[in-house]
């Protein structure tokens, strides 16, 4: 190839990349613009967009990633979602259909990635909503959420574990109701909008908020700030957070995203008799504990021995790409393979997107079984 | 015009009294060196054009679309939530322009600056507005201002205009913190 025309080529597919990127309602994938330069007789030399034409934009989308404190993984999502531009987002498997049970003793819902609806008695809970197609601008997600937020009647606890913009998405905190408390770590205030919330509450590590019978504590957990680049350097351990809510007896873990930690998991087990534990398995390795900031199935399932939970729902899986899995749902087989090689099998609540699972309890009124 | 652009610096650090307390040394040492990155600009003002580069800072940001347990006052350093939800700021600006010819003129501008968000609470794109005075070569003039900014109000494209003799200047423009 002449160098002309390869200095052509990227030109025009940083071009490409810029307009159909910024472009999120674009439906086809292709600028109509760029369809008029894309010909082959123009550019024979044009390969998969994984290798020549997506390079400068991956370079300068390194850039910014690096500027911001993220690592690899980052970008390759974020390359992964360029790469769809233009494919529709999967529908969920299932779509829970009624939010909002009659008093169950205790119901749970995965929304997708770290959504989690857990409902115990009257009160109803939603950790780290997200139900917009993008993230951050640029990352897609593979598999839409598995509920429509127009339906859900009431939210008393709104939590969110971290600044990144996975867990706390603009967007779909104003798709909830607004009839509850938003729950945020420490650090956050500064970043969150007046959203309406009737209750906006800062927690700093192990500190507790008590509304009409319910505790919820905010327990540290092993992950990194940041939200819009430098602020990462003087953020430090503030912006991150795990939860623990109790309410009618029922105790229930929220890992937020994490990586592990040998003793940090231990200390809160020894505070809180936890029921359920709601944790990330990706991205993270599927053969150790993970890396400092995630865990991967075996990390999750280690945490969940050093909580002491009785069970374990899994999430931050499936919903988009999370760099170390080679398909979407590696991290989900692994965790199944690895939790019956521990015999912890009948201790995992596996749901899918959009599944909701009710939970019988014991005579105790504590959970005592999957249904 | 001095007695102008003093008093927007007293302005500053007035309202850093009553704006966040989060402030610390270190915060200020990361900050700082990000804002001596250059904006970028093209002018256009007859019979000249040529290419410039900009340096701004926020004396005082009013925000009216953040949480109501922090103080809506901010100064120099604002988190880009402040900005992007809804604000006004002023901000004063050094401005290096060239030209074709290779001469060089120094500028100084002070801008009452509003953002209006459009999507995701701004976060995506917001509407800004605003008017401005520059004093160049020894001469002041008002200039409008309309744009818009993207990316977690990082980045900012501006158009600038003024009267007397006409002059256009396209700003792409960085702003982290």
């Amino acid at each position: 190839m002449n160098r002309l025309a390869s200095t052509r080529w990227h030109v025009v597919s940083l071009l490409r990349c810029f307009v159909v990127t910024f472009n999120s309602s674009a439906s086809s994938g292709e600028s109509v613009c760029f369809d008029c330069l894309s010909s082959e007789d123009r550019f024979p030399q044009r390969q998969s967009r994984n290798d020549t034409s997506f390079f400068l934009f991956r370079w300068l989308v390194v850039s910014l990633l690096l500027l911001n404190g993220c690592g690899g993984y980052i970008q390759r999502m974020v390359t992964r979602s360029l790469e769809r531009i233009g494919e529709p987002v999967e529908s969920a498997p299932m779509m829970i259909s009624t939010p909002v049970l009659d008093n169950p003793p205790l119901a749970i819902s995965w929304v997708g990635h770290a959504t989690v609806l857990v409902q115990i008695r009257d009160k109803v809970f939603i950790t780290d909503p997200l139900f917009t197609d993008y993230i951050g601008m640029v990352v897609k997600r593979y598999v839409g959420p598995g509920l429509d937020p127009s339906l859900l009647p009431r939210i008393d606890f709104t939590l969110i574990s971290h600044i990144h913009m996975d867990h706390f998405s603009f967007g779909s905190l104003d798709m909830l109701p607004k009839n509850g408390t938003l729950v945020i770590p420490q650090g956050l205030l500064r970043y969150t909008p007046d959203f309406g919330f009737r209750g906006l509450k800062e927690l700093k590590p192990w500190e507790s908020i008590e509304e009409d019978g319910v505790r919820v504590t905010a327990v540290p957990v092993q992950h990194f700030s940041g939200r819009y680049g430098i602020d990462n350097a003087w953020l430090g351990q503030k912006g991150y957070t795990g939860y623990v809510f109790e309410y009618a007896g029922t105790t229930v873990f929220v890992g937020g995203d994490t990586g592990y930690h040998p003793e940090l998991f231990k200390e809160i087990g020894r505070r809180f008799p936890i029921d359920v534990a709601l944790l990330p398995i990706a991205p993270g390795s599927l053969t150790n504990l993970g890396g400092r900031v995630h865990v991967g199935p075996l990390g999750a399932l280690t945490i969940m021995q050093d909580l002491g939970a009785a069970y374990m729902v899994p999430m931050h899986h499936r919903t988009m790409f999370y760099g170390s899995d080679s398909n979407p749902t590696q991290a989900i087989e692994s965790l199944r393979s690895l939790a019956a090689q521990m015999g912890l099998s009948d201790r995992i609540i596996d749901l899918d997107i959009g599944e909701q699972r009710v939970l019988r309890l014991n005579s105790e009124g504590l959970p005592a079984g999957l249904p | 015009m001095k007695k102008f652009f003093l008093s927007l610096v007293l302005a500053g650090f007035v309202s850093q009294a009553a704006a966040q307390t989060e402030t610390s040394e270190e915060r200020f040492g990361v900050w700082f060196p990000f804002q001596l990155l250059p904006n970028l600009s093209l002018y256009s003002s007859s019979p000249l054009s040529g290419f410039g580069f900009e340096w701004e800072f926020t004396p005082v940001l009013y925000t009216f679309g953040m949480n109501k347990q922090i103080s809506p006052w901010y100064a120099f350093i604002v988190e880009p939530t402040a900005r992007f939800t809804g604000s006004i700021e002023l901000v004063v600006a050094g401005q290096l322009f060239t030209t074709k010819m290779g001469r060089s003129y120094f500028a100084a501008s002070g801008h009452l600056m509003g953002t209006i968000p459009l999507v995701e609470r701004g976060e995506h794109l917001t509407l800004n507005l605003g008017i401005g005075a520059y004093r160049i070569a020894d001469q002041t003039r008002i200039f409008k201002v309309a744009g818009i900014s993207t990316l977690f109000g990082m980045v900012h494209f501006n158009l600038k205009h003024g009267e007397n003799p006409t002059t256009w200047i396209i700003s792409l423009e960085f702003r982290i913190f």
